[in-house]
This record gives C-alpha cells, structure tokens and sequence, in this order.
C-alpha cells in the first residue's frame, strides 16, 4: 500500500512537469493551430540558463527564477519572430515541419554551448524531504504540483474571460476572419510562443530542481506529447490534466511491470485513446468541409 | 521551336518516360551506376552504397506521406524492424538471404497494419504522433525480446550469398543495393500511374471528395502502409548487412527525420524528387566538411569533434530553409529550369 502511494506521489509530481510542458504545446496549438515539435528542447533551454544563472550570477532562487522567466520569453519571441513568422499562412504540414527542424538545430545547439554532462540545479531547496503521514515528499514535487494547478487556473481563466484570450482562440480557429476582425495575428502568435515558452520553462526548471540536467532532457517534450494527445491538442486543461494522468499511468507501469514498460507506457496510452476518441478526451471535433 | 508537350492519347498521360532523351539519359546514368563500382575509391562508394539504401528507404516514406499525405514521424521503426526480422531469420536461425529479405519485407509490412488501424480514425497531427508512438515502443518491444533479439547486445550481419553470387565485396554489394533501387524506383512510379497512385493522390488532395467519389478510405490507406512499411523494411534490411551490426542504437529518432527531411528538399509527392532529395542530404555533410577544412585546419576540427551535432544541425537548417523559399523542392526548382530553358527568351 505504502508502496502503491509512494509510486502515485512521484508519478502527480514528474506528471505536474509533463503537464506544464504538454500545457505549453496547448495554448500553441489553440492559438496557432501547429503542433510545436521543439518544445522540449525550448524547455531544456530554459533550464540550462537557469542552471547557467545559478552558478554564475547568483543562487538566489528570485534571481533564478525572474532570469528563467525572462529568458524563456526571449527565446519564444525571438524563434516567432526569426522562424515562424516568415510562415505565416503557410499549409500546417509545412509549419510544422518547420518546428521539427528547428527542434534537430536547438538540440544540436544545446549540445555545442553547455557540455554533455549532468549538472544538479543547487538552489538550496526542492530536494528536502517532508514526512506526510509516513510517505516522504520532496518539497520540490510539492511545489510542482501546486504550481500546475495554479498556471490550470490562471490560464483557465484567460482563455475564458479576458480579451486578448478570446482574440487567441479566434486566431486559431480562422486567422483569416480574426484578421478582417482587428485582431493582429502576429501578436497573437508572439505572445502565444512567449507564454508557452514560460509554462514548459517552468516545467524544465522544476525538472532540473527534483532531477539532473543532460542532453538527454529534450525526451522530456516527447514524453509530453502523449499528455497533450491525451488531453485533445485544444484543450489547455485537459492537457495539463493529461500531464498528471500519464505520470501516474508511467509510474505505475514502470513500478510493477519493469523499468521497460515505463518508457512507452503514456504511448501504448495514446494508441489505445485515439482509437476510441480520436481528438483526445477533452478535445473538440472539428467540423470538416469539402 | 519545341512549344509544349501535347498528350494526345491516355496512354501518353501515364506513360513512364515521356520523351526519347530522357530514355537516353536514363540509360546513361544507369550505365554510369554500374560503372561506378570499379572507378571510385572505397571511400566514395560508400557514400554510392548509403545513397542507394536510402532512396529505397526515402521511396518508401514517400508512398505514404508524398504519395497519400499521411505524415509518419515514427518510420524508423520500420526500418528496424525490417533490419531485426532479417538478422533474425539469416543470422539466428541460417535462412536463406532471399528469405531474410521477404521477412524484412514482411515483418514490417504486419506491423504497419497495427499502426495502419487507428490512422483510420485518426487524421494529420494526431497520426503523426501516434507513429511517433509506435517507432518508441517498437524500439522497446525489441529490446525486451531478448530470445529473439538478443536485446541490447544486437545481432552480428554478414554480407549475403544469393544463388551462389556472394555480395561479399563492396563493388557487389553496391549491385545488390542498385538492383533493390531501381527496381522500387520502377515500383513507386508504376504505382503512381495506376489505379491506386491516383487513389492515393486522391486521398491526400482531399479525403472526404475522394471518398464521394468511391475511393474505400480504409483499404487505401492501409494499402498505404503496407507497401510503405514492406519497402521501408528492406531498405532496413540493407541497412543493417550494410553496418553489418543491427542494433536498436543503430536507428536512431533521427533517422526519421532524416527520411522526412529528404522528401522535402526533393519535393513531396515526386520519386524524382525522393531520389535528388537523398543525394544532397546524404552528401551535405561530407560537402560541409570539405568546404570547412578549406577554410582552416581549426574549422575542420570543429567539425570532427562535434561532427553529429553539426550534421543534425544542418539537417534542420535545410529543412526549415527549404519549406522557406522552395517548398516544392529541388523538383519544382528543377521543373523551373526546365521551363526556362525550353521557352527561353519568352517567360512562358
């Protein structure tokens, strides 16, 4: 039993980063319409300048935190900018094999600026232990976890109340008719690219907090994927939902079938739900027109 | 003056070569390939021999995602699963090659109807995933089959003996590969001029239009898949003998791109364009490398050192630089020349 919880625990908590960063392919898709193939290596950027921040600037987990967050706005600017906007209106398959590409040169890039070895995030915390009952937590599972439910709120409630969060659902549904409506496009898609940068940077931070930093992270978007299918490309807090329910399903796979069955749990998971809903649990048919 | 190519009947519509010096020209090259073994150095041919195992293996992708528009991010699985049936069957259990290279064929081509079902139900994105899906479970059920596959520790592959030929020398086995290419060339263009390259072409314009107009959906599109997997898998196969190792560390995620990489800078939906497509993606390292080294020693070095990196590096470059100024590919820019030079001074 004690067993079962302790698999349950640390499978919410590598779940909580699988839905940030799954979260993070959502409010793309919903508000471009493409599935950004190069978000998890955008996450491992993020975290290696936050462990580049922390060993050379300063320790501070405010400083660390502010800088990362900084950083993944510039860096999801600047790919809009110089990658993706040239593509505007360009056929999806196309967009989307442009995020693939770019995805084969960040993590090239990744490799060539930081070196191959893992590095732990030292920021004094996330890795000590608190006694719940007679199960130990590491502070930074707890943390993870309640700072994906918060981002699930607050994005929540974008997307359904404020203006520029209808104006983004707009853009993705038809960017043509968003256009002829006022609403400009390119920002949209700026500031889509930016805030997803941040939530699966978030993710990657709190990844390279409970676990290592090495080349082998950018695994962490493929791992991602399934959550997002999961959850339906369209659905920001399914996929988030999604994150959480893959990281228990891995967990439980991989603490009473073997460390093998870990691996492609959350993908044999998608096979089997796409068979039976093809848009994910939370997504929504689209209407098709010859 | 040549002013334009007038089809008068069906049979010129669909014919395979159009013209007599594209005849000409075929055969030139041909011969030329045949040639090639006992002119170039052994490095050289090597570069020959991957060339011709991956335009079979790009001309497999291409059926599916040129030909029928259904994206596959995950082919690589059946290039391992095509390398693993047939170290299996020749290495383990001492077939015959010939069978070895069915059951590349085949093995594969079962394992895309597992896949194949769902992509039923499941369109553009989704299907991209779900084959993403399948390449990493393959590579575990792989790994987990240890009685079969050894695991981890891989299968050792020799060169093959048909017929009492033995491909065992480099010159042979650049035969075997050209036999292979050729003949899937002649396959993949056959299949495009028929019935069912129409139905596929059909499907991927539009669906829903192809299916009023009484294409079966799900028997094209598995139809697809298996003839796209059953190549895949020997193009796998070759791979393998060609590494003479088959391991799941040999077929890396990257291969996938590699293949989809190719079919966008050769222009999507062409065999011609599969073909250009694996000769400048196959050589574009080697080129950057030579074209580093003239620069300075220092710069060579670099590339040594960090030779995979910059490989994938370039890899996206292209790619993204491609769909950026010519999505059509090297084809349209080909088709492009062609027409300037025939109508030249006139723009059209």
């Amino acid at each position: 039993m004690q067993y079962l919880v302790q698999l349950l625990i640390s499978g919410l908590a590598i779940g909580a980063i699988y839905g940030l960063i799954a979260m993070g392919f959502a409010v793309i898709y919903k508000s471009t319409g493409l599935v950004n193939f190069a978000q998890g290596e955008m996450t491992m950027i993020t975290a290696y300048i936050a462990w580049t921040i922390s060993t050379t600037v300063s320790g501070n987990v405010f400083v660390v935190a502010v800088g990362a967050i900084l950083a993944a706005i510039v860096l999801g600017l600047i790919i809009e900018r110089l990658v993706m906007r040239p593509m505007l209106g360009e056929p999806v398959f196309a967009t989307v094999m442009v995020t693939i590409g770019l995805a084969v040169i960040l993590r090239s890039a990744i490799n060539f600026i930081w070196d191959a070895y893992p590095h732990g995030l030292e920021l004094g915390m996330g890795r000590g232990i608190v006694h719940l009952g007679s199960i130990g937590v590491r502070t930074g599972q707890l943390a993870v976890i309640a700072t994906l439910l918060l981002l699930l709120a607050a994005i929540w409630a974008f997307f359904r109340y404020s203006k520029v969060g209808v104006a983004m659902r707009a853009v993705a549904a038809d960017d043509r008719t968003a256009l002829l409506m006022g609403i400009s496009a390119t920002k949209v898609h700026a500031l889509a690219w930016a805030a997803s940068s941040v939530i699966a940077g978030i993710g990657g931070v709190f990844f390279a907090l409970s676990y290592d930093l090495s080349p082998a992270m950018f695994q962490l978007g493929l791992k991602a994927f399934p959550a997002t299918i999961l959850g339906g490309l369209d659905a920001v807090l399914g996929s988030g939902l999604g994150g959480l329910l893959i990281g228990i399903t891995e967990n439980l796979a991989g603490g009473y079938l073997g460390s093998g069955m870990k691996e492609v749990a959350g993908f044999a998971m998608i096979i089997v739900v796409l068979m039976v809903r093809p848009f994910g649990i939370f997504g929504e048919r689209d209407i098709e027109r010859v | 003056m040549r002013t334009g190519d007038y089809k008068q009947s069906y049979g010129e519509l669909v014919a395979l070569i159009d013209s007599p010096p594209v005849w000409l020209w075929s055969a030139v090259l041909l011969l030329a390939l045949i040639a090639a073994p006992y002119l170039l150095n052994s490095y050289a041919l090597s570069f020959l021999m991957i060339i011709l195992i991956t335009v079979t293996g790009a001309l497999g992708l291409n059926i599916l995602t040129g030909y029928t528009g259904l994206i596959s991010l995950g082919h690589v699985g059946f290039l391992v699963t095509g390398a693993y049936a047939y170290a299996v069957l020749v290495s383990k259990y001492h077939m015959p090659p010939l069978v070895g290279f069915l059951g590349a064929g085949v093995v594969p081509a079962l394992a895309s109807l597992i896949v194949g079902a769902p992509s039923l139900r499941l369109k553009g994105l989704y299907l991209a995933i779900t084959t993403l899906a399948f390449s990493f479970i393959i590579n575990t059920v792989i790994l987990e089959m240890r009685w079969l596959t050894n695991g981890a520790r891989g299968i050792q592959v020799q060169r093959p003996e048909i017929f009492g030929v033995s491909f065992d020398s480099d010159a042979a086995f650049t035969y075997l590969c050209l036999a292979i290419a050729v003949l899937t060339l002649l396959a993949t263009l056959n299949i495009r001029r028929s019935r069912i390259g129409r139905a596929f072409v059909a499907i991927r314009d539009n669906d829903t239009a192809a299916r009023v107009m009484g294409i079966n959906l799900h028997a094209y599109k598995l139809f697809a898949f298996v003839t796209s997997a059953f190549i895949t898998g020997i193009a796998g196969a070759l791979y393998g003998i060609y590494l003479s190792f088959v391991s799941v560390e040999g077929f890396p995620f990257l291969l996938s791109i590699e293949a989809l990489a190719i079919l966008i800078v050769g222009g999507l939906g062409s065999a011609l364009g599969a073909v250009l497509g694996t000769i400048l993606i196959v050589l574009l390292p080697e080129a950057t490398r030579i074209v580093f080294s003239l620069f300075s020693a220092q710069m060579d070095a670099t590339f040594t050192t960090g030779a995979q990196e910059l490989k994938s590096m370039l890899y996206g470059l292209v790619i993204i630089l491609f769909l950026r100024f010519q999505p059509r590919g090297l084809v349209g820019a080909w088709h492009d020349i062609r027409r300037a030079w025939v109508h030249w001074p006139l723009r059209y």
